[in-house]
């Protein structure tokens, strides 16, 4: 009885409008569309999700800085003269801190391959004001994403499961009147 | 792609260095000292085959028990006292499915698949923690589960959160923030029972009387019986012990469950003034590792319910992968705009 070995995607969250995606993890899938609804299923049980983003994995650079000290080759490759200028997504990891993230949107390059797109990113500095750990580097057309008007279906309805958050249940909510209150509201 | 367990000294991720290596002193050194200055290890750094072994090892146990840790709950979605008793319970079994995902994302990182994981729960060849071989009888070990075994499990996860491998890190992290939500709810319906009916109150008790010892076996064996422990904390895979653990957990529940009126069923048990600990009587391991080599009540019943679950989703996934290839032979699925 195997699992299912559908490939996996890489998935990105927005909190809000105008906050970075972030990555978070992965999902696996048998194509795009299921690889959102899946990322919603498994990331977005509670609101605070504007948009997903899923990438193939084998569509995405992950690269340690570590990594990329101890093999200096990495950033050696041929690339076809005629190879078409892309959108790269940068996200990066740049702190030592406990958070639930990966890595973090960052900005966007146009390069030919994901490997130029790293060396440009290096080069430039834009992005390494301070040490960067970990990159994910993601082209813009692997990206499947939400759109504005899937909000309302995919992540508003978490909103009103009040009864998900532990906040529901402190201060006055083990006195017994309002437990039996709490009771009543919802049968 | 991967097996696991694979023979010692073969190299399971171009990352990974054995001893054998001709600068595996060398990266070692690095390596500790990167854990030493609390530097995270990434998927993609290098690591020492015995880290990577732990690893696997710990996060791939840890994912199954959440997956089995839906069956005692899921069992009383059906029987739910309220409406929004089930909404709340249907929530939390969905989490727990949540936390099975975000670990075998984890031990992916690793280079060991779902798939092959989940192949090896099935086939009954993999260890999960034994405190879900228990059985739900009334619908208050359904609230004392949440009250006991979530409030143990977050000790342990919140010590996780700071392990120094950051995919294992980051799941904690993301775990313990919902897992809160499965210990309050639990303690909110017992604190009801506990002040509830003379039969309520006698359900409350007689579930804490059952839970109490297979919550206290989670922290695992006694350091010194613990052959793990040492390398773990070495790396800050784990950063406390298990009977530390343990300690801080009963120091922290007795008087919560003593406030709301239930007993401790443990005859041993004492206060010491000079240390604040609580003390506990003996453990039965005997029955602990009973549990563990598949001889415990709902063993086998856990497992037949798993493998009904996967074969019952059979049709759910071919209908899925048939939905997929008709939708791409139709239309490229949708990108965003660059
Ligand atoms: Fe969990
Ligand atoms: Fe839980």
């Amino acid at each position: 009885m195997p699992d299912t070995e559908w490939p996996r995607y890489e998935v990105f969250k927005q909190d809000r409008p105008n906050r970075p995606h972030e990555a978070v993890g992965t999902v696996h899938a048998p194509d795009p569309e299921m690889a959102l609804l899946n990322a919603r299923d498994v990331f977005v049980r509670r609101p605070a999700c504007h948009s997903l983003w899923v990438a193939p994995q084998d569509q995405v650079l992950t690269m340690t800085a570590l990594e990329m000290e101890l093999n200096p080759a990495w950033a050696e490759e041929t690339v076809p003269e005629d190879a078409p200028v892309r959108t790269f997504h940068v996200f990066t990891r740049q702190h030592q801190r406990r958070t639930m993230v990966a890595a973090t949107h960052v900005g966007q390059i146009q390069a030919r391959t994901h490997r130029e797109a790293l060396r440009k990113a290096l080069e430039q500095g834009e992005f390494t004001d301070r040490p960067v750990y970990l990159w994910m580097i993601v082209p813009a057309d692997a990206i499947t994403g939400s759109r504005e008007e899937d909000v309302e279906s995919l992540f508003r309805p978490a909103e009103e499961k009040h009864y998900r958050d532990q906040s529901y249940y402190s201060g006055r909510v083990f006195d017994k009147k309002a437990l039996k209150r709490r009771e009543r509201e919802v049968a | 792609m991967s097996a696991f367990p694979r023979t010692p000294n073969t190299r399971p991720l171009p990352n990974v260095g054995l001893p054998t290596d001709p600068d595996y002193e060398q990266r070692l050194a690095e390596f500790e000292a990167r854990i030493e200055a609390g530097e995270k290890i990434e998927p993609g750094d290098w690591m020492p085959y015995e880290y990577w072994r732990q690893l696997v090892r710990m996060i791939s146990q840890h994912a199954h028990s959440e997956v089995v840790g839906m069956l005692p709950e899921g069992a009383w979605i059906t029987r739910a006292p309220s409406l929004r008793r089930k909404l709340i319970l249907l929530a939390k079994v969905q989490d727990e499915a949540g936390h099975g995902q975000y670990l075998y994302h984890a031990v992916e990182t690793l280079g060991v698949d779902r798939g092959t994981l989940i192949h090896q729960l099935l086939e009954g060849k993999a260890k999960y923690s034994s405190v879900f071989n228990y059985p739900t009888l009334t619908w208050a070990d359904v609230a004392m589960i949440g009250w006991l075994v979530d409030g143990a499990a977050i000790k342990n996860q919140t010590m996780l959160a700071h392990c120094s491998y950051g995919p294992y890190s980051r799941a904690m992290v993301r775990i313990c923030a919902e897992e809160t939500f499965h210990y309050k709810q639990g303690k909110e319906a017992i604190t009801l029972y506990a002040q509830g009916t003379p039969r309520q109150r006698r359900w409350a008790q007689d579930a804490l009387d059952r839970w109490w010892w297979p919550a206290l076996m989670m922290f695992g064996p006694h350091d010194k019986d613990s052959p793990n422990t040492p390398a773990l904390m070495r790396w800050k895979i784990k950063t406390k012990s298990n009977d530390t653990l343990r300690q801080e957990f009963v120091n922290e529940i007795i008087p919560e469950l003593m406030a709301v009126g239930l007993e401790i069923p443990d005859p041993d048990l004492r206060y010491d003034e000079e240390t604040g600990n609580w003390l506990i009587g003996p453990i039965d391991w005997a029955e602990f590792w009973q549990v563990i080599r598949g001889n415990g009540l709902m063993n086998q019943a856990r497992m037949a319910a798993r493998r009904q679950a996967h074969e019952e989703g059979q049709w759910v996934r071919e209908a899925v992968e048939a939905y997929a290839r008709r939708h791409q032979a139709r239309q490229a699925p949708e990108k965003i705009a660059a």
